[in-house]
C-alpha cells in the first residue's frame, strides 16, 4: 500500500519517467523511461521495485517525511530500532528521536543540504522510546518536484551503535595510553618498537619518532641485554612478565629503576606477534622504600639494644605487639610468653594493669611510676621506673612502656645515704675528739696559768729577796749570777703570760662590731711611741676604712704589728714606718711597712709559727708569738696575713679580715 | 686553833708555801697587818669562818676586814669558798678579794656571779707583785670602811 510512497500519483509516475532515482553518489542506476514500454515491462519493474523494497527493509532502516520534515513512512527495522510504533511516529518529525547532543549547526547543515535538494550523508545519534541511544549512519536523499524543490525526504539509515560504542572504548583506550605517566611501548618479536606513548616519550627522553622501528634494546644497560632476550623468549611462549625491576637508559645517558610488565601482544587469529611493555618509574618509590628500609632498620637496632626494657601493646586487645630482648632479659619471661595472653593476664604488671578493666581505664592515659616494684619470673624482686605512651599507628592506638630497671640505681641511692649517715656519725665523733681534746687543751692552760706561774714568781721573788737581805754575802760574780736568775724568771713569766693570751684567743667568743680602725692605731701608737721617745722616727698613717671585728683582738693585731716595725727599726736612723690602707676585690687590706731589719722571705712561713724567731734575742727582744697570734686572730675572723720583705730592706704585712683560708 | 678571829686584819686563804711566804712578807715589810690568819685550804677556810662542823651558832663568827682567797685550792675550791661565803647572811658584808694566778674568763666571770669584791691576778714579776699588794693591804685596812654593825 505505501508503495506509492516513491510514486504517490500517475503525474507523479509520469515524471518518474522522465526523471532518475538519484542514489548517493548522484549516479543514476535505473534508466526507467527506457524499460516503460509495456504493461508486461511495468508490471515487471513494480515487481521488481517490491523486490528492491522488501531487500532495503531488510537491510536498512527506512522513513521518508514531507518537505515539513514530518514522516510520512517508517519501516519496521525504524520501528524497532526507535522503540516507538508506527502509528506514535508518523505525523511526528524526528525531533522526537532527538537525542541533544548534536549542536544546532549540525541539524542546519543537514537541512540546508537536503532542501537545497542536494544528498546529505552523516551519522546521527538518536534517543529510542526509553531513553537509550543508538546510532545510525544516514543517507537523506531528497525527492524534487516541478518546481526543483523537496517534495519528499527519504532516509536510509543503518545501525552503527555497536562500531561507535568500539570506536570509543578505543579512543578512551588510546586516551589512556597516551595520558598514562607509565611508558607504554608495543614491540615485535624481534624487540622492534611499533608504537611508544607520551608517558615513555618523558621517562625515556626519544620522540616516538626517534623510537619507532628501533631495537629496544637501546634503553638496555648492556650488561642488561641478556635480560631483554629472556623476556622475549618468554613472551614467545606466552608468558607474561609482572613487575620486573630493572634499570633502563635514558637518552641523556642516566639510568633510572622501572618496574617493567610485558605481556604478549596476538593477532586476530591468537598467534603471538608482539609484545606491549608498560613500564613505571620507581626511582622515587625506591629511594623513599630503601629510605623507609632504613629508618626502620635503625629503629628496629635501637628497640632490639636498648638498655631500657620496651613493650608495645595493643591499646584494644591489651595483646603484646612487640617485646624487646632487653625486658625479655630483665624480667625472665620469653617473647613467646610475652604474646600470649593480655597484658593483665600476664601477672607482670599487676601494679599499673591488674585487670581488664583497670587496663581500660589507664589506656589512653599516659602513666608514670619512679620506683614500681616488680617480680621476675626466677623470683627476684627489682625495682623500675615505668612510663607508657599512647599513640597512633596507621589509626590503631597502641601503648609503649618503656621500663628502666632501677635496682642498681637504688641501691646506689640507699648506699649513698648509708655512707652519708656513716660520715655525719663519723663526724660527729671527731667533733666530740675534738672537743674532749680542746677541754684538755684548756685544763692544761688553766694549770699552766695557775702552776707555772707561781714558781716564777718564787724564783723572782727570792732572787729579790737574796739581793736584798743577802747581797752582803755574795761576790760580784754571785750578783751577777743572781741577775741573770731575776732576767730569766722574768723572761720566763713573759713567755708564759703569751702562750696564755695565744692559748686564749684561739678560744674565747669573738665579739664583732664595726671598729674605727683610725683610733685603733692611733692609740697603739701613743703607747708605742710614749716608751721610744728618744727616736728619730717618720710615722706616716694613710687613710683607714672603719671594720668589722672584735675590738680588743684587732687592737692587739695593730699593736703587735706595730710594735715589731717599732722593734726592727730600732738601729734604723729614721726609722719610717708607713701605715695605709687598699682597696682589694673581697674588702679593704691594710699594712704596716717599715725601713727595718726585714727578713729573708724563704723563711715567711716560718714567721707566723709559735715561738718562731728570724733574729736573735740579744739582737731583738720578744718571746716569738706576736706573730702567731696576729695571724690566729685574723684566721678567727676569716681574714689573712702576708708578708713581703727583704733582708736589710725593710717588711710589709698585710692583712685582711675576709678571703682567708677559713672565710665563710 | 683557838685564834681570836675578831681580831684578825686579814684572812689570807694560800695553799703555795712560797706564795704565802712572800705575801706575808710584804705585808710584814710593809707593817699593813698586824694580825694574818692563813688557812692552807678551803675547808680550813671554811672551818676558820664557821666553826669546824655542824654550822656554828650565831656570834661565833669572827669577821675579818678583807679575806685574800685563792682559787685553786685543796679540798675545797676558792669559788666554792666564796659562793659560801656570799650565801650566808653572816659572812656576807666581808669583803672577798680573789688573788690567783687564773686568768681564766671564767674564773673571772664566776668570781663577780658570786659576789666576789675584787680580783686580781698575781703578778709574776715581784717587784709588781709587791707592789700590788702593798696597794692591796692600804686599800682595803686603811681606805676602805667596814660594816661593823651586824646586818644579819
Amino acid at each position: 500500500m505505501k508503495m506509492g510512497t516513491l510514486h504517490d500519483t500517475a503525474e507523479e509516475k509520469q515524471e518518474a519517467t522522465q526523471t532518475s532515482l538519484v542514489v548517493p553518489g548522484g549516479s543514476k542506476i535505473i534508466p526507467l523511461a527506457e524499460r516503460l514500454h509495456s504493461e508486461t515491462e511495468l508490471k515487471t519493474l513494480l515487481r521488481e521495485v517490491i523486490d528492491l523494497k522488501a531487500a532495503l527493509d531488510e537491510h536498512a532502516i527506512v522513513a521518508i517525511t514531507d518537505p515539513q520534515g514530518r514522516i510520512t513512512y517508517v519501516n519496521e527495522k525504524f520501528c524497532a530500532i526507535s522503540k516507538y510504533s508506527r502509528e506514535e511516529l508518523l505525523g511526528q518529525d524526528h525531533r522526537l528521536i532527538n537525542s541533544g547532543i548534536h549542536p544546532p549547526e549540525f541539524i542546519r547543515h543537514l537541512w540546508a543540504t537536503i532542501s537545497s535538494g542536494e544528498v546529505w550523508h552523516g551519522e546521527i545519534k538518536n534517543r529510542a522510546k526509553d531513553g537509550s541511544f543508538y546510532w545510525v549512519e544516514t543517507t537523506i536523499v531528497p525527492f524534487l518536484n516541478d518546481h526543483g524543490t523537496p517534495r519528499q525526504y527519504v532516509a536510509i539509515r543503518a545501525d552503527i551503535t555497536a562500531r561507535k560504542k568500539a570506536e570509543a572504548a578505543a579512543a578512551q583506550l588510546a586516551a589512556i595510553v597516551e595520558s598514562s605517566d607509565d611508558a607504554i611501548v608495543g614491540k615485535d618479536l624481534n624487540g622492534i618498537v611499533t608504537s611508544w606513548n607520551a608517558g615513555a616519550e618523558k621517562m625515556f627522553g626519544y620522540r616516538a619518532a626517534e623510537m619507532t622501528g628501533e631495537s629496544i634494546r637501546r634503553l638496555i644497560p648492556p650488561e642488561r641485554h641478556d635480560e631483554e632476550t629472556h623476556i622475549l623468549r618468554q613472551i614467545r611462549r606466552g608468558v607474561c612478565v609482572r613487575h620486573f625491576e630493572t634499570v633502563r637508559l635514558r637518552q641523556d645517558g642516566t639510568s633510572l629503576n622501572v618496574s617493567v610488565t610485558v605481556s604478549a601482544i596476538r593477532d586476530s587469529g591468537g598467534k603471538i606477534i608482539g609484545a606491549s611493555k608498560v613500564a613505571r618509574d620507581v626511582t622515587d618509590e625506591k629511594r623513599i622504600s630503601e629510605s623507609l628500609a632504613a629508618s626502620e632498620l635503625r629503629y628496629r637496632r635501637l628497640f632490639e639494644t636498648a638498655q631500657d626494657g620496651i613493650l608495645i601493646v595493643d591499646a584494644q586487645t591489651g595483646m603484646v605487639a612487640n617485646v624487646n630482648p632487653s625486658l625479655i632479659t630483665t624480667l625472665g619471661v620469653s617473647h613467646e610468653q610475652f604474646l600470649a595472653k593480655p597484658i593483665w593476664e600476664l601477672g607482670l604488671f599487676n601494679d599499673v594493669w591488674a585487670t581488664e578493666k583497670e587496663f581500660t581505664e589507664l589506656k589512653d592515659k599516659r602513666v608514670r611510676y619512679e620506683h614500681l616494684p616488680l617480680q621476675t619470673r626466677d623470683g627476684r624482686r627489682i625495682e623500675v621506673e615505668f612510663v607508657s605512651n599512647v599513640y597512633l599507628v596507621n589509626g590503631a592506638k597502641v601503648i609503649q612502656c618503656n621500663i628502666r630497671d632501677v635496682t642498681a640505681r637504688r641501691q646506689a641511692e640507699e648506699a649513698l645515704q648509708q655512707l652519708n649517715a656513716s660520715l655525719e656519725q663519723r663526724v660527729l665523733d671527731r667533733t666530740l675528739q675534738l672537743e674532749s681534746a680542746n677541754r684538755e687543751l684548756e685544763a692544761f692552760s688553766y694549770s699552766v696559768s695557775h702552776d707555772l706561774r707561781a714558781p716564777v714568781r718564787a724564783i723572782s721573788g727570792f732572787s729579790r729577796i737574796v739581793r736584798e737581805d743577802h747581797s752582803a754575802a755574795l761576790e760580784a760574780e754571785g750578783l751577777r749570777y743572781l741577775g741573770l736568775v731575776e732576767k730569766s724568771a722574768l723572761q720566763m713569766g713573759q713567755l708564759i703570760d703569751d702562750l696564755l693570751t695565744f692559748s686564749r684567743t684561739g678560744r674565747q667568743a669573738l665579739r664583732v662590731r664595726t671598729v674605727s680602725t683610725t683610733d685603733v692605731v692611733n692609740a697603739c701608737l701613743a703607747d708605742l711611741q710614749a716608751s721610744n721617745t728618744d727616736r728619730r722616727m717618720v710615722i706616716s698613717v694613710g687613710e683607714l676604712p672603719d671594720c668589722e671585728a672584735d675590738c680588743s683582738l684587732l687592737r692587739q693585731v695593730w699593736f703587735n704589728l706595730l710594735e715589731n716595725a717599732f722593734k726592727y727599726t730600732q738601729k734604723c736612723d729614721p726609722a719610717v714606718i708607713t701605715i695605709g690602707a687598699r682597696q682589694e676585690a673581697g674588702g679593704n687590706s691594710y699594712f704596716v711597712q717599715d725601713n727595718g731589719a726585714g727578713f729573708d722571705m724563704k723563711y715567711a712561713d716560718k714567721l707566723f709559727g709559735v715561738f718562731q724567731r728570724l733574729h736573735l734575742a740579744e739582737e731583738y727582744e720578744g718571746t716569738g708569738v706576736g706573730l702567731a697570734l696576729v695571724r690566729r686572730i685574723l684566721q678567727r675572723h676569716g681574714g689573712r696575713v702576708w708578708t713581703e720583705a727583704k733582708p736589710n730592706e725593710g717588711a710589709t704585712f698585710h692583712f685582711a679580715l675576709t678571703g682567708g683560708p677559713d672565710a665563710g | 686553833m683557838p685564834v681570836d678571829y675578831g681580831e684578825a686584819d686579814i684572812l689570807l686563804v694560800e695553799d703555795n708555801p712560797t706564795d704565802l711566804e712572800l705575801t706575808l712578807r710584804v705585808f710584814k715589810k710593809h707593817q699593813l697587818a698586824n694580825r694574818i690568819e692563813v688557812a692552807r685550804d678551803g675547808v680550813e677556810a671554811l672551818d676558820l669562818l664557821f666553826g669546824r662542823g655542824a654550822p656554828p651558832e650565831r656570834g661565833s663568827i669572827r669577821i675579818p676586814k678583807v679575806i685574800l682567797l685563792d682559787l685553786k685550792l685543796p679540798k675545797i675550791g676558792g669559788l666554792e669558798v666564796l659562793r659560801r661565803i656570799k650565801s650566808d647572811a653572816r659572812t656576807r658584808t666581808i669583803p672577798v678579794v680573789v688573788l690567783t694566778s687564773s686568768q681564766e674568763e671564767q674564773d673571772l666571770v664566776r668570781s663577780y656571779q658570786l659576789g666576789v669584791n675584787s680580783y686580781i691576778v698575781k703578778p709574776v714579776n715581784f717587784d709588781q707583785f709587791t707592789d700590788c699588794l702593798r696597794q692591796i693591804g692600804i686599800y682595803w685596812l686603811f681606805c676602805n670602811a667596814p660594816l661593823n654593825i651586824d646586818v644579819a
